[in-house]
């Protein structure tokens, strides 16, 4: 009995432990904005990685997102007689939702676990020490520009995906089911309004923090637990940090969404 | 000998560990040390796999956390530093990593160029510049533009070596310098550590188990093991120790097998005890 209060005490210090030091960390990356050193170069480097390549994937999920969009759409409101308010259905549901969601499951997918492997590598082959002994922040020095760069390449991608997704709900709805073009782009244009882009803005922020938070956490901590750093510990957190970030994503779309309603 | 007994008194040295205790989650790795490093002297730390040198050298360098009163550096205590005061600490500090520890994603010279680029303004040509020079003096001037993955590793040593030495460190701390390396490369680093002392005045601490450079190149040896200190001294004072592990390790014996059955059995049962007791 003492034993099993022992190890559930125990288990639940080191859980709280670990939400500390995952605050500490996200404290850090923040601070790391304003801390030398200069970072115009390696923000630039990690755009590139984090958006210009994520650029086809998204682009390529957004089209097929809002092509099933204008299918089952469609499909739908056939039955009420109302097709018309197809442009309207496919808009809102991609800026308000699908867009920043998928963007950041996406993004996750491919930048985020190739970032979490990279800082773990960096921590199991004394990298990070390293840049510590040179003292050299490596928060500042290393997570914040690739925090930066999601802040600067969700929006963007999210807003890009928003328009592809939109056209592929045009693709279907209008070229193959025969809506017309006029009520398809006039529902978008009347039902869209700044609220739910903002919305749609608000989010994809708000992921991206989520999304190098979590995954550049469990790169630099890779293996500090079990204190044994080998490849292994990259692995595991790596698909840590992808599961992890996903679900939080979704968790905190509904969080945001029950908000800003 | 007295003269220099006389200076050592008046002459702290720069680094004083005492009484340091450590721990690897609730498992006790380092006990009680005690020891000074002495400044513009070259100290190796000696000792068999696993025997705590690594930490030591990590709780010196400050990448584990050290509680008060256990290190001093220059009379200051390490386990009290704040953020700023580690960061001046670490600024006079040059340290080679047992695998390099070199960046992955850049190139060597711009590996050596990190420390400058950050902590100094100088133009990009003096910085690369001043890698050549670094890279020069590793002999690895023509391997600048390679990547970390396409050199061996006695290459990548000695390039985390030249980063180490980029900002002209006060202290210079090197792990394993020869371990991986062909026995010419090996003395070719000894010499440079050597040369390091005489003209640059360094404070070196090398930690290592290959005995034929550590009597090469110490001033003054440190012998551990699981976690103690077996004895400390200069080489010849080493090489005369009587201690049975010591001399052990120095004729490089393997441990025999234990003949007692019943002390063998009770020393497992006891380390079982105390693992579960935690």
């Amino acid at each position: 009995m003492t034993r099993m209060v022992q190890s559930l005490g125990a288990a639940i210090l080191d859980q709280l432990a670990h939400l500390g030091r995952m605050g500490l960390f996200l404290v850090y990356m923040i601070r790391g904005i304003v801390k030398p050193p200069g970072k115009l170069w390696s923000v630039i480097k990690q755009i590139h990685f984090i958006g210009t390549k994520s650029f086809f994937v998204i682009g390529f999920t957004a089209a097929f997102t809002g092509m099933v969009l204008g299918l089952q759409g469609y499909y739908t409101l056939a039955k009420f007689g109302s097709e018309g308010l197809l442009g309207s259905g496919v808009a809102l549901s991609l800026i308000r939702e699908l867009g920043p969601v998928l963007t950041a499951l996406m993004v996750t997918g491919r930048a985020g676990s190739a970032i979490c492997a990279e800082i773990g590598i960096m921590r199991i082959d004394e990298q990070i020490d390293a840049l510590e002994c040179m003292a050299i922040d490596p928060y500042s020095y290393l997570i914040t520009p690739k925090l930066l760069a999601g802040l600067v390449c969700l929006p963007l991608l999210t807003a890009y995906c928003d328009v592809v997704g939109i056209l592929g709900g045009y693709l279907v709805g209008v070229d193959l089911l025969g809506v017309s073009p006029g009520a398809y782009l006039s529902g978008v244009e009347n039902s869209v309004v700044w609220k739910d882009v903002y919305m749609g803005m608000v989010k994809s922020l708000g992921f991206a923090v989520l999304m190098i938070w979590i995954c550049t956490y469990k790169g630099f901590y890779a293996g500090v637990d079990e204190g044994n750093f080998g490849p292994e510990q990259v692995g595991r957190a790596t698909t840590n940090a992808v599961v992890l970030s996903s679900v939080s994503i979704l968790a905190a779309d509904y969080v945001v969404t029950s908000i800003l309603l | 000998m007295k003269r220099e007994a006389g200076l050592r008194m008046v002459h702290r040295d720069l680094i004083e560990v005492c009484g340091l205790n450590s721990h690897y989650s609730g498992r006790q790795v380092l006990f009680d040390i005690h020891f000074g490093i002495p400044d513009t002297n070259i100290t190796v730390i000696m000792g068999v796999s696993g025997c705590g040198k690594t930490t030591l050298l990590r709780h010196m360098i400050g990448l584990k956390r050290t509680r008060p009163g256990q290190i001093m550096v220059d009379g200051q205590d390490l386990g009290k530093f704040n953020e700023e005061e580690m960061r001046s600490y670490r600024r006079r500090l040059g340290v080679l990593f047992q695998s390099g520890a070199l960046f992955n994603s850049m190139t060597v010279s711009q590996n050596i160029a990190v420390p400058l680029k950050v902590h100094t303004r100088l133009s990009d040509e003096t910085i690369q510049i001043m890698a050549l020079i670094k890279l020069n003096l590793l002999g690895l001037a023509e391997f600048g533009a390679f990547m970390p993955s396409q050199l061996s590793g006695g290459m990548r040593k000695r390039a985390g070596l030249a980063r180490a030495l980029a900002m002209d460190p006060e202290i210079l701390f090197v792990d394993e310098p020869s371990s991986g390396l062909d026995p010419i490369t090996a003395a070719g680093l000894d010499r440079l550590i050597l040369e390091l002392r005489d003209t640059l005045g360094m404070t070196i601490i090398v930690v290592t188990h290959e005995l034929e450079s550590a009597f090469r190149i110490a001033d003054r040896l440190i012998v551990m093991d699981r976690g103690r200190i077996l004895a400390a001294g200069s080489p010849d004072e080493i090489r005369a120790s009587q201690n049975e592990r010591v001399l052990q390790f120095l004729e490089r014996k393997a441990d025999t097998a234990e003949v007692n059955t019943a002390g063998y059995l009770s020393r497992i049962k006891g380390n079982e005890i105390t693992r579960s007791g935690r």
